[in-house]
């Protein structure tokens, strides 16, 4: 009797812990939201961990969202996956660092109106005793170098993100420059090591190994308190990395949401999101971890309308 | 290399921020909490409401290959939760069967998610629960006139603690589950609209450690070891009756 | 009230019930009574439509039972008490009021009925007790209120008393005559206890290997059992075999071992016979004593005392061993102990004799 007594009386205290948690999280909700017209919009996004880890998308967002009545919902994934998200249009906007891929996923009508909205450069880091000498190297000597090393140093180790994301495409376009077959590569030995996962896991698994690896500076940054990596390699055209953003297609996927697409997308060429771009972060890391696009087409080897004429 | 008791500070700051942020009831931590909470618990009753009816009908019915499919939801108690993550996901994508329900990165897909994976658990476990009622009891019920669906309610008022804790069992495998509210969820933070966000428990420990969140991730991780804690009292209670 | 029509039952490979038949009539308390594993409870589930018969069948009120598709109605003009006392795992009331909420009884004649139920069970006030703390005896009063509330017409009772001791068996054993008494309730009840059958029954059946082997008036089957097996089991203690060597006037001479025993039988000389003798109808005598007329009269000593409650059961080896019955008073009085002399006296007319072999009651 005493027994159930108590037992009634735990699912009751239960009970209410979870109602009182409940009424809090509205309420901290509404606090934090001022109380506009009710029917705010979802978008949703599917970006890069490397973008979306550097927290500049939530950032970008909490200025659009109330301007625009929207609410960004941002998933982060690697490109590769980001891409077949759109594919599959779960989707309405991707935003993506990979050229090649981008182009493919366009001429399929999966996206439309792509957008160049910012670029930084990837760096080559690794261990501060650089055991294959690549320092002030160019990324593509570079590689060629740590392959040559590693085949005779057990020292020379190398991090790959393995994942079919954005980084790791352009990892395989560096093995490809310098002269050597991706697939071989992989094949040639313990001193080539696949993580599989996101950048800032990457980064700390060639931290435990005191290993190169190839980042993007974002992530880099946001870490760097916790590594002892050091960028050896951080310029040169081979390193650029340029992030655009795409509808998914709506003559494909009709839920697509364009009229919001295209306002993010605008607003973030606009000279005031350039600007929200390009100071990001600097505060906090002393350096610049985006550059706006929208006047270095000719850098970026892109067309002028791309970064700067807005979606009709 | 930072020795040990170095290597033990970076930690020590990470718990403190973390009782810092639960003392003072963060509203990112609060919202995770309900959220989980709430996916969660939608997820264990809509499960209920159809385990323990299959699990009754399954328990005292006659038919070929009762043993087999008994033992086919016992071995799914098992099944991996990011390969359920991965069919739902199929499932509710925009090309896939039910795409036009809008249904993927939202809490009601997640909930959906759950609800596969907890089941077999308490499908199994009501099975287990009702086998287990005496068999003069079932006998004294049929003997007092009970029709059938009078017998099936008797039966499974005499086994409710088991299944209360068949129940509470579930909960603590939905909420700490992580592979399939990832696929499914994809640890969406919605901050304009509480019910689209996804973020959950066990998705922002995975992956706003990405983001070096540390503080945040511990004390979302102590959070999760409470609610565990909870569930195992609950169950201790039930089984102490 | 009920016809059990050849009835069989078989489990798998084992076969349990081998052709009952019985008629157990309206107001009757009627007890099955044998050793275990005979079939006592397969009979009374099959009668509690718990379980079908493999073959043969049973009518209440003339209609088979197993065939009706009323099985519902059937099954709730009965009431089952089974052998281990069982109660849900709710309060007292709730447990009594059970089989009333299945039937969709006003809640305030529940309440009425489950108090009065309560009453008569002598556990007044106990309503909102947890019935899985109530001791066994408790358990088996509410299971019996349970089973009572809903006033079935017959209440089936299989070994209700098996598990408790002897003052929680008196109050079932009360409340069983209690209930056939004002209810009229038709009661069906198996024991392996033969004095509860004696007390409480009006009929007996003996049940060995899945049959009857006797119907009888608790009389009829103690003092004449209609074969060996049902004397052995029914605690007949002497048993004699042997052949009807003479016959004069209706009282026959019987060869056992040795001894002749004088019996009134209408058998022919030559039969063989079996014959037993209630202890209670010996009289035990010492050997210096005066002398009596009865026809039986034997010397031996005595080889063995056992005690049966109240009374002694003496054995004596006359050539064949005989249990005569003692108070304890007496057997002190003529201070007896094993080895003494003493002499065995009964009537022709108290052996009662049945060609071996033979069945039915003689």
């Amino acid at each position: 009797m005493l027994e159930r007594m108590n037992f009634k009386k735990t699912l009751f205290v239960l009970s209410i812990v979870v109602i009182v948690l409940t009424g809090i999280a509205f309420s901290g909700c509404t606090t934090t939201t001022p109380p506009t017209t009710p029917q705010k919009q979802d978008l949703l996004i599917a970006t890069t961990t490397s973008l979306y880890d550097t927290g500049l998308l939530d950032y970008l967002g909490g200025i659009f969202g109330p301007e625009y009545n929207a609410n960004l919902r941002i998933t982060a994934k690697g490109t590769g996956q980001a891409l077949e998200l759109g594919q599959n249009g779960d989707v309405d906007v991707v935003m993506v660092h990979d050229r090649a891929r981008e182009d493919t996923f366009l001429q399929n009508g999966y996206g439309v109106d792509r957008r160049v909205f910012a670029y930084n450069y990837f760096i080559v880091v690794g261990p501060p005793s650089d055991p294959a000498s690549v320092k002030g190297m160019t990324a593509t000597q570079a590689f060629d170098t740590i392959y040559k090393k590693a085949q005779t140093d057990p020292k020379t180790i190398f991090v790959s993100r393995g994942d079919a994301s954005g980084t790791h495409a352009r990892e395989q376009l560096l093995w490809k420059n310098a002269g050597y077959n991706y697939s071989n590569i992989r094949a040639s030995g313990s001193w080539y090591v696949e993580s599989g996962t996101g950048m800032g896991a990457t980064l700390l698994i060639a931290e435990e190994k005191d290993a190169y690896t190839l980042s993007d500076v974002g992530t880099f940054l946001a870490y760097e308190g916790n590594l002892t990596l050091v960028p050896l390699v951080d310029k040169g055209d081979d390193l650029l990395n340029v992030y655009s953003a795409m509808i998914i297609n709506p003559a494909k996927f009709p839920d697509t949401k364009v009229q919001l697409s295209k306002d993010w997308i605008n607003w973030l060429m606009t000279p005031k999101g350039q600007d929200l771009i390009a100071n990001y972060g600097v505060d906090k890391y002393g350096q610049q971890l985006f550059y706006p696009a929208r006047d270095n087409w000719e850098l970026l080897g892109v067309t002028q309308a791309e970064t700067q004429t807005p979606i009709p | 290399m930072a020795g040990f008791l170095e290597g033990l500070s970076p930690i020590w700051q990470g718990l403190q921020q973390a009782f810092n942020l639960l003392i003072s009831l963060d509203p990112q931590i609060l919202r995770i909490t309900a959220l989980s909470l709430i996916i969660t618990m939608s997820a264990v009753l809509i499960g209920s409401l159809i385990s323990i009816p299959l699990g009754s009908v399954i328990a005292y019915g006659k038919f070929r290959g009762r043993n087999a499919l008994i033992w086919l939801i016992q071995t799914l108690y098992a099944f991996p939760t990011v390969v359920i993550g991965l069919i739902v996901f199929l499932f509710i994508r925009k090309t896939g069967p039910f795409g036009s329900l809008n249904l993927l990165f939202t809490p009601q897909g997640m909930i959906i998610g759950q609800t596969v994976l907890v089941l077999p658990i308490i499908t199994g476990l009501t099975i287990s629960a009702l086998v287990a009622v005496d068999l003069t009891i079932r006998d004294t019920i049929t003997s007092l006139g009970a029709t059938r669906l009078q017998f099936l309610i008797s039966a499974l008022k005499e086994a409710r603690f088991a299944i209360l804790a068949a129940i509470a069992l579930a909960f603590g495998r939905a909420i700490s589950e992580v592979g399939a509210a990832i696929i499914i969820g994809g640890n969406i933070a919605s901050p304009g609209n509480f019910y689209t966000s996804t973020r959950t428990l066990t998705t922002a420990i995975t992956l706003e450690t990405g983001k070096g969140d540390i503080a945040l991730s511990i004390a979302l991780g102590i959070i999760l070891l409470l609610i565990a804690l909870v569930i195992n009292i609950v169950i201790s209670i039930v089984q102490n009756r | 009230m009920i016809e059990i029509l050849d009835v069989y039952k078989q489990f798998g490979e084992k076969k349990v019930l081998n052709g009952i038949n019985a008629t157990i009539e309206r107001g009757e308390v009627f007890t099955i009574i044998g050793p275990s594993g005979q079939g006592k409870s397969t009979l009374l589930r099959l009668i509690n439509l718990l379980d079908k018969p493999t073959r043969g069948s049973i009518l209440v009120d003339g209609v088979d039972i197993h065939l009706s598709r009323e099985q519902q109605a059937i099954r709730r003009k009965m009431g089952m008490v089974f052998q281990k006392p069982v109660v849900f795992s709710t309060s007292v009331f709730e447990n009594i009021a059970y089989g009333l909420h299945f039937r969709h009884i006003d809640r305030d004649v529940i309440r009425a009925k489950v108090e009065q139920a309560l009453e008569v069970i002598d556990m007044a006030g106990f309503d909102e007790r947890k019935a899985k703390s109530l001791s066994g005896g408790e358990m088996q009063r509410v299971a019996l209120a349970r089973a009572m509330v809903t006033e079935p017409e017959l209440l089936l009772l299989d070994e209700p008393t098996a598990n408790l001791d002897p003052i929680a068996t008196h109050k079932i054993e009360e409340l069983v005559r209690h209930y056939n008494r004002e209810s009229g309730t038709t009661v069906v009840m198996s024991t392996h206890d033969m004095q509860q059958g004696q007390r409480l029954a009006n009929r007996i059946a003996v049940i060995m290997q899945g049959k009857f082997a006797q119907v009888g008036t608790p009389r009829e089957v103690f003092g004449s059992p209609s074969d060996k097996e049902v004397a052995n089991f029914v605690g007949v203690k002497n048993i004699l075999t042997g052949n009807i060597t003479g016959s004069e006037g209706g009282v026959a001479a019987l060869a056992v071992d040795g001894l002749t025993v004088k019996a009134v039988t209408s058998l022919p000389v030559g039969t063989r016979v079996w014959a037993s003798i209630l202890p209670e109808d010996i009289t035990l005598l010492l050997s210096r004593g005066k002398q009596i007329s009865a026809r039986n009269v034997f010397s031996g000593h005595i080889v063995h005392f056992s005690p049966r409650g109240p009374l002694l059961n003496v054995t004596v080896d006359c050539g064949v061993k005989l249990s005569a019955t003692v108070t304890w008073r007496s057997a002190e009085g003529m201070k007896l102990k094993i080895g003494d002399e003493v002499r065995l006296s009964f009537k022709a007319s108290a052996v009662h004799i049945m060609a071996d072999g033979g069945g039915g009651p003689g």
